[in-house]
């Protein structure tokens, strides 16, 4: 980095090593200077994401650190163990992988048992279901956004602000709501059997419940901007054409708004679907990763005592994300620009 | 707000109210021009009710002495509505949160981690964003998209051998099993924190910096050259202080979420202590652990730990709202 600062002078006539460093940076072809300046930020996403990433396969190649001995080579065995269930019981309290699943004669002819104790489906349950009404509502909030009126600043900023709280704020607001003692929501709910009404945030449906409103709740403000700025780019005079032609609001919505919506309305889906498949923080603080097992929760349950199967949910966590995260990736290809 | 006033100057007989507004709203004009702004204000309310409720259940909590919290009747004084509402004015509960635990520690601590993060992803960003936004070389795109793609990946993926390294363990080849060198045991340091939060944090700020950078005229540029300065000097004299704006809007979102980070301000820190350098997230869930049926506290707490970013969002709105659909639609 020192030889960066030197830039930031002015050049003289004097000579000395500044000088000659500052000559050697202007000489340098751009292609050089652009690898040079990029230095800092290679060397911190290799050290921090690139060499973690490519360490955590490693490690769920090999047995549990912590067992007797140096760890073995076991191939992919972690893998195997994790979906054939081989796994589930060192995962922490009564959580599994994959639910009981199922086959017979009747119907559905699938089933599945303990789906809220399978961390995979809890995790992705938990991602589409909250995706799924943050759109919606996100979806409401950046129509009330999009209009012109006194105040729109503050409304602005209200729908905002639980976006910007901190994850453990969220999370205590949320215990406190739904706590048997201190809440109000328990004793609300519960006679309609929507949540358990003794010991609730330990009760696995309704801690999921409870985790995914309070996802809901602060997420949805992300959503809501990312569809503000697509409404924001539509041509406003396309409105006055459609009503020229007398077309009702509805069909202004239905053949305006909501295709040219729509390539925005995607990106922000698929942003919010890679956060909410790696949620822990909300779990940890409502509740337990016991009680609501997601992926993340159980690497950092197992993490200690056995590495390799950690890692390799770590992995697969890493995996099921790749998938949104090349869904973005193509998107913005698509767009031209990367 | 409500639709039925509407309805009553119009219909004479009893019954007919609601259907006679109905066929009013599809026939008049001006009837429905109303009916749609009264739903318009409707939702607005509601959007602005189910947003903020929370907070103000937090100072329910808070202003309510505890034992009042532990009896739990929160219908209301004459009606006797069940609805959540202040039984006190205990205003000592901000005092206690200061007393029971080292909370103002904890809260300093997650300045600190904020602030040293968003000037280090700033210096970096900057140097990058220079690069992608001004430079043409081979290999922009790959490294694009590499840079875009981490910042993706779960935490988790990246926790088992960073928490090892943080450890003082030695950092392996992978695959090849050569030990290379080890590294000082940075864990409860705020060094095992820093570093994570600027490797998480850093391609948002390099998506509007390069953003911004790109716009910047050449001419000026060239016009800093002409001058005598150098590329570097040409980057801190011109192009940063006409991108204040862009500057401005990674510099909040960093620090937001430099402050709301919780996976690795919970890990790095083995406990929760303030001489640990835990964060925030340690004060609060101290009192979670703690001091388990001290309601009042907690809500108090989160109160205090809630401030500064609903400061930050009330002053930076407009930074927020273009840095965060900048940072993902990229227009």
């Amino acid at each position: 980095m020192s030889g960066d600062e030197t830039g930031f002078e002015r050049e003289t006539r004097r000579s000395g090593p500044l000088v000659r460093v500052t000559r050697w940076l202007e000489n340098l072809g751009e292609t050089t200077f652009a690898y040079l300046l990029l230095i800092p930020l290679l060397l911190i996403l290799s050290a921090i994401a690139l060499y973690p990433l490519l360490r955590t396969f490693e490690f769920s190649l090999f047995t549990d650190w912590f067992s007797q001995g140096p760890p073995e080579f076991v191939g992919i065995d972690h893998y195997v163990n994790l979906f054939t269930g081989a796994a589930d019981s060192q995962l922490a309290g009564s959580v599994t992988f994959l639910p009981d699943i199922t086959v017979n004669g009747e119907f559905p002819f699938v089933h599945a048992a303990g789906i809220y104790r399978s961390a995979l489906v809890v995790t992705l349950l938990f991602a589409f279901v909250s995706v799924f009404f943050e759109t919606i509502i996100g979806f409401g909030q950046a129509l009330i956004l999009d209009k012109e009126y006194r105040g729109r600043r503050w409304v602005r900023a209200a729908i905002i602000i639980p976006w910007a709280i901190p994850v453990v704020i969220q999370g205590i607001i949320f215990f406190l709501m739904f706590h048997p003692s201190a809440g109000f929501m328990t004793d609300w709910l519960a006679p309609y059997g929507i949540v358990a009404a003794r010991n609730t945030l330990n009760d696995p449906t309704s801690a999921f419940l409870i985790i995914t409103i309070g996802d809901i709740w602060k997420t949805t403000a992300f959503m809501a901007l990312l569809i503000l700025a697509g409404l924001q780019s539509i041509d406003r005079n396309l409105y006055d054409v459609a009503k020229v032609a007398g077309a009702t609001r509805w069909q202004q919505f239905r053949y305006i708004t909501f295709p040219l919506v729509l390539p925005a309305l995607g990106i922000a889906i698929l942003f919010r679907m890679v956060g909410a498949l790696r949620v822990y923080g909300l779990i940890d603080s409502v509740s337990t990763c016991t009680t609501v097992p997601s992926l993340s929760c159980m690497v950092v349950e197992t993490f200690n005592t056995h590495r390799g199967l950690s890692s390799a949910i770590a992995f697969v966590t890493a995996a099921i994300i790749a998938i949104a995260v090349s869904g973005i990736i193509y998107q913005q290809y698509k767009e031209g620009s990367i | 707000m409500s639709v039925t006033p509407q309805s009553g100057s119009g219909s004479t007989e009893s019954g007919g109210g609601i259907a006679n507004y109905v066929r009013r709203v599809i026939h008049d004009e001006d009837v429905r021009e109303r009916f749609y702004r009264a739903l318009f204000y409707v939702a607005a309310a509601f959007f602005l009710i189910t947003t903020l409720f929370p907070f103000y259940w937090l100072f329910v909590l808070a202003l309510t002495p505890n034992s009042d919290i532990l009896a739990g009747d929160w219908s209301l004084p004459v009606i006797g509505i069940d609805f959540p509402h202040p039984k006190g004015f205990n205003v000592q509960a901000f005092v206690e949160v200061f007393q029971q635990i080292p909370f103002h520690l904890y809260v300093f601590n997650s300045f600190v981690l904020a602030t040293v993060t968003t000037i280090f992803v700033l210096i970096i960003a900057s140097l990058a964003g220079y690069v992608f936004g001004r430079l043409e070389f081979p290999g922009r795109g790959a490294l694009m998209l590499i840079v875009l793609a981490i910042s993706y990946f779960p935490p988790a993926a990246f926790l088992i051998p960073l928490f090892d390294a943080f450890l003082g363990n030695a950092i392996v080849v992978p695959f090849l099993g050569i030990e290379l060198f080890s590294i000082p045991r940075i864990v409860n340091t705020p060094w095992s924190m820093i570093t994570p939060f600027s490797a998480l944090f850093l391609p948002l700020s390099i998506f509007i910096l390069t953003t911004f950078y790109g716009q910047i005229p050449d001419g000026l540029e060239d016009a800093a050259r002409v001058e005598g300065t150098t590329r570097l000097g040409a980057l801190v004299r011109v192009i940063m202080p006409l991108s204040a704006p862009g500057l401005a809007t990674a510099a909040v979102l960093t620090f937001i979420s430099v402050y709301n980070e919780y996976f690795f301000s919970s890990l790095m820190a083995l406990e929760n202590t303030p001489g640990n350098w835990s964060p925030l997230v340690g004060g609060i869930l101290s009192y979670q652990t703690q001091y388990t049926t001290s309601f009042n506290l907690m809500a108090a707490a989160s109160i205090v730990g809630v401030l500064p970013v609903v400061l930050l969002v009330v002053v930076a709105q407009e930074r927020i709202v273009s840095g965060l659909t900048q940072g993902a639609l990229k227009e």
